[in-house]
């Protein structure tokens, strides 16, 4: 599943390791949403959303 | 596993099993080839003094357990289960073709309580995996 996290992350300036911070979980995680090597599952996917404000569907797309 | 991971709590109560459970498992079997001569015959001694070390591998099976359950990355415990799975499948594996070669020739014969030992020889070898599947 493709995802905008990368430049989500961007625009706001965080590091991965502030983003894994900001939901919870390791720098390794972050890093394996972001290059596509794992889906997280949809609590994961809620709290990701929450923390940009945006929908779900905004940040994680269809392939 | 990296640095960052091992220094999660999850992995911290980890060790923190793990360590007292290895040097109890080693005091266990210092005190039972101290004790029991090599052709001993099963007696309630024996069988206790023998089944000591056997309880620090539950043990090792109970803190690896509970390190998934403690877990609360996601995509770590993920990391972790297929670890496990690749060390089931390594140690079925070797235990079903080794116990053919010893059915149908005179190759020595594999210790049952090797089957842990090689079950944690498969957690290196899913750790390999997970490194080049890019996990």
């Amino acid at each position: 599943m493709k995802n905008r996290l990368r430049v989500l992350r961007a625009e706001k300036s965080w590091s991965q390791q502030a983003l894994a911070e900001r939901i919870g979980v390791s720098r390794q995680s972050v890093n394996a949403i972001e290059t596509g090597k794992y889906d997280p599952s949809l609590p994961l996917a809620f709290r990701i959303a929450d923390i940009f404000e945006l929908p779900i569907e905004a940040i994680f797309l269809r392939d | 596993m990296t640095c960052l991971p091992r220094s999660s709590p999850a992995y911290r109560r980890y060790t923190k099993r793990f360590i007292p459970l290895t040097v109890f498992y080693i005091a266990a079997i210092m005190l039972a080839s101290l004790f029991i001569p090599d052709d001993a015959a099963a007696s309630p001694a024996t069988i206790a003094l023998a089944l000591l070390p056997g309880l620090a591998v539950v043990g090792w099976i109970w803190a690896m357990g509970s390190l998934l359950v403690d877990l609360d990355d996601e995509y770590l415990r993920m990391l972790e289960v297929r670890k496990f799975l690749v060390a089931t499948g390594f140690a079925l594996a070797i235990a079903s073709v080794w116990g053919l070669l010893e059915l149908y020739t005179d190759v020595p014969k594999l210790p049952v309580f090797m089957i842990f030992p090689i079950w944690c020889l498969g957690l290196a070898v899913g750790q390999i995996w997970n490194r080049i599947s890019g996990a």
